[in-house]
């Protein structure tokens, strides 16, 4: 394979959304899936992958090496390493913004605070016990409001007066929500003030990790335009949101598959590889 | 003939309780709904209506709980924990340790001979240790609120829960349903994730016996059960669980108009 143009791919199965991406020799990203999770962790992993080769127009004998991350890593039978999202975050935040000293990653269940010294992950906080501070705060407060989650951050955004949220479990400020709704509070004020309270909460989780910046965040909260905002407010000064969110942990993914085999081939090794097949290949929903 | 009422405004149900010589007459339960001012004037004449008795013949009214403010009739109002304490001293003088397991909140109390407290813990910023997880299981499950405790009596293999999030805990549900996980162990593994969290608290005040469960979550027999495996203990459950609050702050009237100190 040497001397060709060779390809890595990053597979990141997170608790809620599956991210595979294909960089070439560069970089470069040359096919990038975002999918559902779902219930069955294998066989997705195996579609979402065969729709990243389709969209690369590569077979799956082209690509070098495969690392899978993310909450169902291990689910990825074709893998050839599997790297906690840790490391994969931290090595794809770092390849947007080299400055980066504090990460944060605000998932659909989780929500993580990294701390990345030249690149590398050197401390982190994480959250993953409870629902409040995570993506399905928002869910559930979009699912409430009968919005959908994707409207939230530009609602916010014509808010004048947003209420203080007094609760933090997900689930009594789903009844402060709706009480609030019924005293006749805009609803822009009430999407607002969840925005701060989640963003109050990842600040001071990130607090302990003494916060230096460059700040980053990602994540697929970090896509809502309003908690990205609060999390500005709350930190005092400003926040660096990379273009694909979502992507940096199967970033991450790909290019630490990419290390290891320059490495190895310096070394005049090769590593280990999985067959490179796909289980039921031909299953398109 | 003096009677005395206790109303306790709680933020899913309200609770009325009538005596007379410390002994109950009529109890009465409603849902609060968002106007706690009307659901207490429905709650006191229901009350009345029920004992026979006209707004004359109370000679004094004790009002508590997270509505309590917003009763217009009462006396004075005192603090839930004081009226639980009361109450389950009035039912059960030998308990020094009381459980309280409502849709909201839970709270271990502990308390004196005399029903006074001495020292207490509540949770109420996580639904995971409130009744409100029952009914969200309940709910994912399509199970009767009041099924669940029989029901989960049946386990033979309890889920494990791992989050300790009432949210995520729906999820986990969910899944091992389609992973084809029985009801009841679904059920037995709720109880004992909230059970856990109850004996949390039960820690942190350190358990004193007669042991004492009141609220809603005492007429749950799986609930009452785990609570029991988790402590390691046998549990008092009290008569008309969900109505120790009120008949506590019923207590309380009878005191201060008869002029017994509370201190």
């Amino acid at each position: 394979m040497e001397g060709f143009a060779i390809f890595f791919a990053g597979v990141d199965i997170g608790s809620t959304m599956t991210k595979v991406v294909i960089l070439d020799k560069d970089r470069g990203i040359r096919a990038r899936v975002i999918g559902p999770t779902g219930a069955e962790h294998r066989r997705l992993a195996n579609r979402v992958m065969e729709e990243a080769l389709k969209k690369a127009a590569l077979s799956f004998d082209e690509i070098s090496y495969v690392v899978a991350t993310g909450y169902g890593r291990i689910n990825v039978p074709f893998a050839d390493r599997q790297i906690t999202e840790l490391s994969c975050h931290a090595k794809g935040v770092a390849s947007f913004f080299p400055n980066v000293r504090t990460a944060l990653d605000i998932g659909g269940q989780d929500a993580k605070g990294l701390k990345i010294r030249n690149g590398e992950l050197v401390d982190f906080v994480m959250n993953d016990k409870c629902a409040a501070g995570t993506g399905r705060f928002l869910e559930v407060l979009a699912d409430t409001l009968g919005l959908r989650v994707e409207e939230l951050g530009s609602i916010s955004a014509k808010s004048k007066n947003r209420v203080r949220i007094s609760n933090t479990c997900t689930v009594f400020v789903q009844v402060e929500v709706v009480t609030r709704l019924s005293e006749g509070v805009p609803l822009e004020d009430i999407v607002a003030g969840v925005h701060d309270a989640i963003a109050s909460r990842a600040v001071n989780m990130l607090r302990r990790l003494k916060i230096e910046p460059d700040v980053v965040f990602t994540g697929g909260v970090a896509k809502n335009i309003g908690v990205v905002k609060a999390v500005k407010e709350h930190l005092g000064y400003d926040v660096l949101v990379p273009e694909e969110p979502l992507l940096s942990g199967a970033i991450g993914a790909a290019l630490i598959g990419q290390e290891l085999t320059l490495k190895a081939m310096a070394k005049g090794e090769s590593l280990p590889r999985k067959e490179r097949r796909l289980e039921e290949a031909s299953f398109f929903s | 003939m003096a009677y005395f009422m206790g109303i306790d405004i709680g933020s899913g149900t309200s609770k009325g309780v009538i005596i007379k010589d410390g002994k109950p007459l009529a109890y009465h339960l409603l849902p609060s709904g968002v106007n706690y001012k009307e659901t207490a004037e429905r709650l006191r004449k229901e009350l009345l209506a029920k004992a026979g008795l006209s707004p004359k013949d109370i000679a004094y009214i004790m009002a508590t709980g997270h509505g309590a403010e917003s009763i217009p009739f009462s006396n004075d109002q005192v603090t839930d924990i004081r009226c639980c304490a009361r109450g389950i001293n009035s039912i059960f003088p030998s308990v020094r340790t009381v459980i309280d397991i409502q849709g909201m909140s839970s709270q271990v109390i502990r308390l004196n001979e005399k029903g006074r407290v001495i020292n207490f813990v509540v949770t109420e910023r996580c639904a995971a240790g409130s009744g409100r997880f029952l009914e969200i299981m309940a709910n994912v499950l399509r199970i009767d609120l009041k099924d669940i405790g029989p029901l989960s009596l049946k386990s033979k293999n309890p889920v494990t829960f791992t989050a300790g999030c009432a949210v995520f805990g729906e999820s986990e549900a969910i899944s091992r349903v389609s992973e084809g996980a029985s009801k009841e162990d679904i059920l037995a593994g709720v109880h004992k994730a909230l059970a856990s969290k109850v004996a949390t608290l039960v820690e942190r005040v350190s358990l004193e016996m007669d042991c004492a469960i009141s609220g809603g979550g005492a007429l749950n027999v799986g609930l009452v059960k785990s609570v029991e495996e988790e402590l390691g203990i046998q549990l008092l459950v009290s008569p008309q669980p969900q109505f120790v609050t009120a008949l506590g702050a019923a207590v309380m009237a009878e005191n201060r108009h008869k002029g017994i100190s509370e201190t």
